[in-house]
């Protein structure tokens, strides 16, 4: 019989594992590339020299780091919309669909069925000169003829970025909620608070972690975004990701992309740290 | 202090991966040649039969829209149960970054400027042309595009020009590289996603010779380009993804382009027309090579040799406007389009041209790197 030292390495063993190789492992690689000296892909004709040449380089090319700043808004921005937005469905489902709870719940994830990459193409259509955005402002006789630029923006990137996240941004939320003593609510009630004060002074608080988990759910990932820039983003909704990629594609760069790629690791950190530390998370949480 | 367990067991795989990476990178640790001279020798005496010892399969690394059947008719009608799979890039630059990175690909497709580096890096292995049943066909100043040093690395297969395409019902007759710069088409302008496409053009406007840029004159691409960029729709990295839909539904009116997408758009009855840019239109020619740790060496020797063949030449000259390295496909042309695309009826076309030059390891990372930080700008 396993102790209890035993079972907690027969339980922790597999998934860590698991992590390690196909993410603490390829990580280490591209820290080790980012301290590479020289630039290149594989097989470079200089031995691997430990340097700090490519975080020299980015910190000397201020268009890189203004646009990883940009980045960082934009994912500030998108997690702000998406958490908002989602607020009220998770709400909804949790106080307010009753019985059909689970049937709404499973049409939440109807896009899920659907490949990532064909939801963002169809905001392709839907925002181009003549997709369904300018067709209905053409219809309400708001513009004589469709705006052009509606796709290949910033706004486009930030609008489909938001659509694709309130799905799964609910869901923190939703459970969250969930968690929450109805007896609460109802001792609120009785203590004469009236729905709004409830609301603000019951609900909201208790379902802030999972407000919280959703934001930072949303806006870790897109800090690196660049699928979405490239598909409907034009040269205006260029992020930092983007950019990455063409060090590893284009440029045939992998160590100042790999450099590229911790810094932005390291600024999304601090970020999250900061924002946790700025919301209490124990007092929060507690 | 002793570590707990898991973070014992993570600190042991962390020096893992960077050991792994420094072997990585060490095993590229050779002199240029080396590779290239142990992989041609493997090569040079195949036995006869070796084609059907092979894996049937063969995966060639592409530009998005060559996969097309009708550009290997040949080689499947020959071939009906070899598994041909297609991966892609969309530059040279990405091209051979995935060659360098590691690429499982049989054969590679890539364009005038970069033999050099697949020779040196010992990407690719060395032809036999004597296998090529179809390499009479093939004029002896594209043979020679593909050799380095004497030797025969590459097939030459595609060629054609890179031009503006611009809509006829939006835009002026174009007759500069400079409508790329007009903020007349502010928003309805896309160039192509490459740094070295754009300092070739920088470099026609101006006048610059490309491979003896100095470092001002390429501070004053990168600045020209910084400008521009407000003025496209997009940065088009897919000729036929990208950039046809977008001239097709009338977002793109001016365009860095290939005949492609212009045939694409004609065939449709798009108000397109092709420039003939008073700088001269630039010029290239597409090399096949076949990558130096290829297990089918032999079936990609025939698919080489079948894409040489007639019908398949034949459909890149009539579906896809493209020119085709079989001398008689392109010396039996007599449609007045064909003919006009190509150029063949002005004599005077290959003067006005720009040829690709090849490019120094030097120019190709500090014209990708600028392409980045434009972008970034």
């Amino acid at each position: 019989m396993l102790g209890r030292r035993g079972t907690l390495r027969f339980l922790v063993t597999p998934p860590v594992a698991w992590l390690a190789l196909f993410f603490i492992v390829p990580l280490a690689l591209i820290a080790a590339f980012s301290l590479r000296a020289g630039s290149g892909a594989v097989g470079p004709d200089e031995p691997w020299l430990a340097s700090v040449d490519q975080y020299a380089e980015l910190a000397g090319t201020p268009a890189f780091l203004r646009l990883l700043g940009l980045s960082v808004l934009v994912a500030i921005g998108v997690a702000v919309l998406a958490t908002l937005l989602a607020y009220p469905i998770a709400y909804f489902l949790a106080f307010r669909a009753g019985r059909r709870a689970s049937l709404y719940l499973t049409l939440l994830l109807v896009p899920f069925a659907v490949s990532y990459l064909l939801r963002v193409m169809a905001w392709k259509l839907m925002l181009g000169p003549e997709g369904g955005v300018n067709s209905l402002l053409s219809f309400l006789g708001l513009t004589d003829e469709p705006i052009q630029l509606l796709l290949y923006s910033r706004p486009a990137v930030i609008i489909t970025l938001v659509y694709v996240w309130i799905p799964f941004a609910a869901l923190p939320i939703y459970a969250a909620m969930q968690r929450i003593d109805r007896h609460q609510l109802e001792a609120a009630a009785d203590l004469g608070a009236g729905p709004w004060s409830r609301f603000w002074r019951v609900t909201v608080p208790l379902s802030l972690p999972g407000a919280l988990v959703t934001f930072f759910m949303v806006f870790i990932p897109t800090v690196g975004e660049y699928v979405t820039p490239a598909l409907v983003g034009g040269t205006d909704g260029i992020m930092y990701g983007n950019i990455i990629q063409g060090f590893f594609t284009r440029s045939a760069n992998w160590p100042l992309g790999s450099a590229m790629a911790m810094t932005m690791l390291v600024l999304t950190l601090a970020v999250v740290l900061v924002g946790l530390r700025a919301v209490n998370l124990r007092r929060v949480l507690s | 202090m002793r570590l707990p367990y898991p973070a014992r067991f993570l600190t042991v795989l962390m020096i893992i991966g960077f050991v792994l990476a420094a072997c990585a990178t060490q095993s590229g640790d050779g002199s240029p040649g080396e590779s290239t001279a142990e992989s041609a020798a493997g090569t040079s005496a195949p036995a006869p039969s070796a084609a059907a010892e092979e894996p049937n399969e063969l995966l060639v690394l592409e530009w998005g829209g060559y996969e097309a059947e009708e550009f290997w008719t040949d080689f499947k009608s020959a071939h009906p149960d070899t598994d041909v799979t297609f991966e892609f890039g969309d530059t040279d630059a990405n091209i051979l970054a995935q060659m360098q990175g590691g690429s499982q690909a049989d054969i590679f497709h890539f364009y005038t400027g970069w033999q050099q580096f697949y020779v040196d890096e010992g990407l690719v292995q060395e032809i036999d042309t004597s296998k090529l049943t179809n390499w009479d066909k093939v004029p002896a100043e594209y043979q020679e595009l593909g050799q380095i040093d004497g030797k025969q690395y590459f097939v030459p297969w595609d060629w054609g020009f890179t031009s503006i395409l611009y809509n006829t019902e939006q835009v002026d007759e174009v007759t500069s590289w400079d409508a790329l710069f007009n903020e007349d088409y502010a928003g309805h302008i896309s160039m192509w996603n490459d740094g070295p496409g754009a300092v070739a053009v920088s470099s026609y406007i101006n006048g610059w010779d490309e491979t003896a840029l100095t470092d001002d004159q390429l501070a004053q691409i990168e600045q020209d380009w910084i400008d521009q960029k407000p003025l496209n729709a997009f940065y088009w990295s897919g000729e036929y993804t990208d950039l046809c839909p977008a001239v097709q539904d009338g977002t793109i009116w001016v365009a860095y382009a290939w005949q492609g997408c212009y045939a694409t758009a004609l065939a449709a009855g798009d108000p397109v027309a092709y420039a003939n840019p008073e700088e001269g239109r630039n010029s290239w020619v597409g090399l096949y090579g076949i990558s130096a740790d290829s297990d089918s060496p032999e079936l990609a020797l025939e698919f080489l040799d079948q894409k040489l063949a007639e019908t398949s030449c034949a459909n890149a000259v009539t579906l896809f406007y493209y020119g085709c390295a079989n001398g008689d496909v392109m010396s039996s042309i007599d449609d007045p389009v064909l003919i006009e695309a190509f150029g063949l009826d002005d004599p005077s076309i290959l003067e006005s041209t720009n040829f690709t030059p090849l490019v120094t390891e030097e120019q190709r990372e500090a014209w990708t790197a600028m392409w980045e930080r434009v972008q970034a700008n």
